[in-house]
């Protein structure tokens, strides 16, 4: 079967699902292609900016704040490539930064607004959300059932972690002494936690209750109000002005819940971030879909690009391959927005790294070639530290166009672009930067590539 | 200091196979025992072997010690069955040059295999040879069959120090021995950092056994005794899951044997042998060392590089002192050496010989004291061998899976009702919280207030937690919360054990980075970095000694 589009997009996460959607907007003819499962699935759902610089310990208190930094020390971050624009002025690179990832967040928020992902928090500060550990990260848009508006401001603020009999995920009482003794150490309000286990069993066993589990139960009728009555005299014994709940609300109906919720016991309730499987990651993805989706374009999920054939300089044709059918696409322009080591966008061995669709060339962390490495030489002794591991900033390397580049430094095709964790040059894990570097490269591969097609035709 | 009054028969030095071995023959014997571990319990040397209790097969050049451990085989699958597993292997030929040369081990082999209850060595045609394993290289001539038995061997020494506690003998993990009180050259007394109450204490001992594995020439020297071991290190790698159907076993690069050994619900490679002068605390598999056992292995099974390498483990064996011999020529038996002043110290043996090594020292020992009461230590259960378990019974009784319930069998025999006498009271404890292994938190619950852990990793060692395909990755968190939750810990504490946990599996994890493992360090980076903003916690963590450096 063959095909044909203005712009073909490989890989469905959110580097792919903004530029496919930016394109579609646009009115070019957009496919999309998604082999299988994203990071963006895997993710607690908030949409991290920058919260930190490599190895460093203090967070940045805006995005704005951070992007700066990053652009001064980082000169091929993925977010510094958007300030090479023909002739601009050095003091305005910040502002071309800045500028374009904000523009990034609200066209965003927009397109989200009525999914079942829709955001809070704005481009203007980082907020320091609660995870499932009892810790606190810097992230800067959450999903609105995941926003507290004044827990860690208001002074009289009572917090009660709600966990669920039989869901291992979540331990309430360890979460609860875990965030107390953070707030008490640094002098801020919640003063007083609490925490309290419910009973929900989807399938009437009362134990390996999964989290996804707990979220479908909830998008049925009633149950939420099952979940108010148990929570109702808890929240009344603590006198909680504030309960945090996993991740766990809902799929489809998880803002109702929340205001359902928090009618009938008084209390602002908000889910803290968590691991996957992921309940907010998967919204997240399906709102992604749905997005792309409503505003015109068009996917194939579970199928895989293996192939393509390049003339002149230019890519024509990509082939993909899905169980039962495999299929010729041409298009005008491609992104390549494949991922990481999750997404498959990168694999590795004792031999190198790889590019998996294109054989693109790889970098290090240090831009030299990634072609040959042996990726435990690219990794620290220490598991879990502000270091992170090299082998996390793997990927390829960009011109200011978002197109990758060879050996050369030059474009490998005219017509390739590409965006989000394939890239290298960042460390999401530690910078707190995975899904603000997708969605803004995303949206500026697609922006580059619009401009492309458009200058073709 | 603080010190004791309490005075002992016997200190134990060492929570190894040896030394808990010694300290159940002590306390069965009736002498007042304390064993000292500065760490957990099977936390060194023993928690990186192989876990095979060998017929000796490698050693028929040494016809006592092919004899010794068949009867030892026969010993531990009386007193430990339910921690046993029996292993066929093959070991195939691609030469028939690199068979005529010895044969002998065919006969020293099937001479003893009646006592182990299995078959004689068996030649296979190349035809039954790839049936049994459809993976082996099209170009065998050849195999040998014959079985060898394996066992657990963090569960051997648990069960062996829970024993001696249950015949009275104190049992002390994270006491690091650090020196000796003596009177005119002759041990009164031990001197130990106790790690948990950060206080250094003191007690009285008759007679003290360094059972220190690689570090016996340390405690042997604060003595002011001599002690010399030929330290040789192995390595291994684990794959995530079980990729032949038997062990094999072949000639690597360099003429040495290797093996490739169903585990558990893994697979073991190893190892190497190469002499050893790093401090075993920080030693990690070397590249090469990942690469000459491929490569090796590569040979026989051509497609071995399809299954993905989850972590690689090293350990030190504590040789006798034999020097210009190749490693493989050295002695695998042991020697108790008196030093005449109160302590009495281990060199050589292996796992298969704990308790023969055990009844030995144990020997010596009531000669000394004056107690003629004979060893049993060959003839009493270790707990949770004392009968049958009918998992199908417990399966439809206690509504938990089959297979969760034979992984717990093979950890716990009779032990396990117990366990799942806790579910009746609390349901929500058969939920699943390692998938990889499977383990459910009753079973968790029970090992902490049962098994004395303290941190996360010693619940690994008694459950096997942590160790399948996915690393901990998605356990970590999850257990972490039930230890802190039954040992009342702090909020620091709680992060702290999940960092030492992560470290620990990273140290396996890292030298044999690559394929599918990328990304599961990937998510393991997105869930504890990214997500929990553990990298920039500000807790009390110590560097581990494979961290420190550059
Ligand atoms: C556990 C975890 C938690 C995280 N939490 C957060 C968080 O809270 N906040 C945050 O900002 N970031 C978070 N991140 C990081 C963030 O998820 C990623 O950085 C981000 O999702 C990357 O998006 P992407 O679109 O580049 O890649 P992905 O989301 O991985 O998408 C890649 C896509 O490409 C597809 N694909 C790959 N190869 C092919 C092919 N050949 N043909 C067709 N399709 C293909 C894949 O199927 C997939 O759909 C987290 C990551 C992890 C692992
Ligand atoms: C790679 C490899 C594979 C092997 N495979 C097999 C096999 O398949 N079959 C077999 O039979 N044998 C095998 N062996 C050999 C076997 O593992 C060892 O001989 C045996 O387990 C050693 O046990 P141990 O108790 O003497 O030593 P260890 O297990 O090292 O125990 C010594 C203990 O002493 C403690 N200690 C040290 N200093 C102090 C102190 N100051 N105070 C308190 N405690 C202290 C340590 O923490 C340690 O726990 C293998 C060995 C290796 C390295």
């Amino acid at each position: 079967m063959d095909m044909e589009c203005d712009l073909l997009v490989i890989g469905g996460g959110m580097a792919g699902l903004v530029a496919g959607t930016l394109a579609a907007e646009a009115g070019l003819s957009t496919i999309l292609l998604r082999k299988g499962q994203s990071a963006t699935a895997y993710s607690s759902g908030a949409i991290d900016i920058i919260g930190y610089l490599p190895d460093a310990s203090e967070p940045f208190s805006t995005p704005e704040e951070g992007l700066a930094a990053i652009a001064g020390l980082y000169p091929l971050h993925p977010y510094s490539i958007i300030g090479y624009v023909d002739g601009i002025k050095p003091e305005d690179v910040v502002d071309e930064i800045v500028g374009r990832t904000r523009d990034t967040i609200t066209w965003l928020k927009e397109k989200l607004k009525d999914t079942i992902a829709p955001l809070s928090g704005d481009f203007k500060s980082n907020i320091f959300p609660i995870t499932i550990l009892g810790t606190t990260k810097p992230t800067c848009l959450v999903q609105k059932t995941m926003y507290s508006e004044d827990l860690q401001t208001r002074e009289d603020s009572v917090l009660l972690f709600t966990g669920f009999s039989g869901n291992a995920d979540f331990n309430p009482s360890v979460a609860a002494k875990t965030y107390l003794e953070d707030r008490i150490a640094i002098g801020e309000p919640p003063r007083k936690v609490g925490h309290c286990t419910l009973r929900v069993s989807p399938f009437g066993k009362p134990y390996n209750v999964s989290s996804v589990e707990i979220a479908r139960h909830l998008d049925h009728e009633r149950s939420i109000e099952d979940l108010a009555t148990q929570l109702k005299p808890q929240v009344e014994q603590l006198g909680a002005t504030h309960v945090a709940v996993p991740p766990v609300l809902g799929i489809k109906t998880a803002m109702d819940n929340k205001k359902k919720l928090e009618d009938q016991i008084g209390a602002e309730v908000f889910e803290m971030l968590g691991f996957p499987p992921s309940v907010p990651g998967l919204r997240l993805q399906l709102a992604l879909e749905e997005m792309y989706r409503t505003n015109g374009g068009k996917m194939l999920v579970g199928h895989e690009a293996t192939s393509y054939i390049k003339t002149e300089g230019r890519i024509t044709k990509v082939s993909a391959k899905a169980p039962r059918r495999e299929m010729n696409i041409e298009a005008k322009a491609f992104i390549l927005s494949t991922g990481k080591y999750i997404g498959g966008g990168l694999s590795g061995d004792e031999n190198g790294i790889r590019e998996t669709v294109f054989g693109l060339m790889t970098v290090t962390d240090a831009y030299h070639s990634a072609g040959e490495i042996i990726p435990s030489r690219y990794t620290n002794r220490i598991a879990i530290s502000p270091e992170g591991h090299p082998i996390n900033s793997c990927g390829l390397t960009l011109d200011p166009h978002f197109r990758p580049i060879n050996e050369d430094g030059v474009e490998w095709a005219s017509n390739l672009y590409s965006a989000g964790a394939v890239l290298a040059g960042y460390d999401y894990s530690i910078e707190k930067s995975g899904l603000g570097v997708a969605a803004v490269s995303g949206f500026s591969a697609a922006k580059h590539a619009i401009d492309f097609i458009k200058e073709v035709a | 200091m603080c010190m004791s009054d309490s005075e002992f028969d016997v200190v134990v030095i060492g929570g190894g196979s040896t030394g808990t071995a010694v300290a159940r023959d002590c306390a069965m014997r009736g002498f007042r025992t304390l064993l000292l571990e500065r760490d957990d319990i099977a936390s060194a040397t023993v928690g990186t072997c192989a876990g095979m209790i060998s017929s000796g097969l490698k050693y028929r050049s040494e016809p006592d010690i092919m004899k010794m451990c068949s009867t030892e085989v026969v010993h531990l699958n009386r007193i430990a069955r339910h921690i046993i597993m029996k292993n066929p292997i093959l070991t195939p030929f691609r030469d028939l040059s690199d068979v005529g040369s010895d044969m002998e081990y065919v006969e020293s082999y099937s001479e003893h295999a009646e006592e182990r209850d299995v078959p004689e060595m068996m030649f296979l045609t190349p035809e039954a040879t790839i049936a049994i394993e459809p993976l082996l290289h099209p170009d065998v001539v050849f195999s040998v069959y014959y079985e060898e038995f394996f066992i657990d061997p963090f569960r051997l020494c648990l069960l062996q120090a829970l024993d001696a506690k249950r015949h009275g003998a104190e049992i002390k993990t994270y006491c690091e021995v650090i020196g000796f009180e003596t009177v005119n050259d002759v041990i009164q007394g031990v001197v130990f950092y106790n790690r948990i109450t950060g206080t250094t204490e003191k007690i009285g001992a008759k007679i003290v056994v360094n059972a220190a594995g690689p570090w016996a020439p340390k405690i042997a020297g604060f003595s002011g005794a001599e002690l010399e071991l030929r330290l040789n290190k192995g390595a291994h790698i684990i794959l995530d899951r079980r990729v032949v159907n038997v062990g094999i076993s072949v000639k690597a690069l360099d003429g040495r044997y290797i093996y490739l050994f169903p585990h558990e619900n893994t697979t073991l490679l190893g190892t190497t042998a190469l002499d050893t002068w790093e401090d075993p605390d920080s030693l990690v598999a070397s590249f090469d060392e990942i690469e000459y056992l491929m490569r090796s292995i590569e040979t026989y099974i051509p497609s071995i590089r399809d299954a993905r390498i989850i972590r690689t483990m090293a350990g030190v064996r504590p040789l006798v002192a034999d020097w210009k011999v190749p490693e493989g020529k050295v002695t695998r038996g042991y020697q108790v050496i008196d030093h005449e002043n109160g302590l009495i110290s281990f060199t050589g043996g292996k796992l298969v010989m704990c308790r023969h090594m055990a009844e030995a020292v144990t020997d010596i020992v009531s000669k000394k004291l004056g107690n003629d009461s004979a060893c049993t230590t060959h003839e009493k259960p270790l707990p949770g061998n004392e009968a049958d378990v009918d998992v199908e019974a417990l399966s439809a009784e206690y509504g938990v899976s089959m297979h969760a319930l034979e992984r717990m069998r093979a950890r716990r025999g009779t032990e396990m009702t117990k366990i799942l006498e806790l579910t009746k009271d609390h349901p929500e404890w058969k939920t699943t919280i390692c998938t990889c292994e499977p383990i459910i938190e009753a079973e968790i619950r029970y090992a902490i207030r049962e098994e004395f852990p303290q941190t996360l990793n010693d619940l690994r060692r008694r459950l096997r937690l942590g160790t399948g395909p996915c690393q901990g990755t998605f356990c970590t968190y999850k257990a972490a919360s039930i230890l802190s939750e039954e040992l009342d810990l702090q909020g620091d504490d709680f992060l702290v054990d999940i960092l030492d946990f992560r470290a620990e599996r990273w140290k396996g994890i890292r030298p044999s980075m690559r394929g599918e493992q990328l990304a599961q360090e990937e998510l393991a980076q997105g869930m504890y970095s990214c997500v929990g903003n553990l990298d920039q916690s500000d807790v009390d963590y110590d560097l581990k000694p494979w961290e420190e450096g550059v």
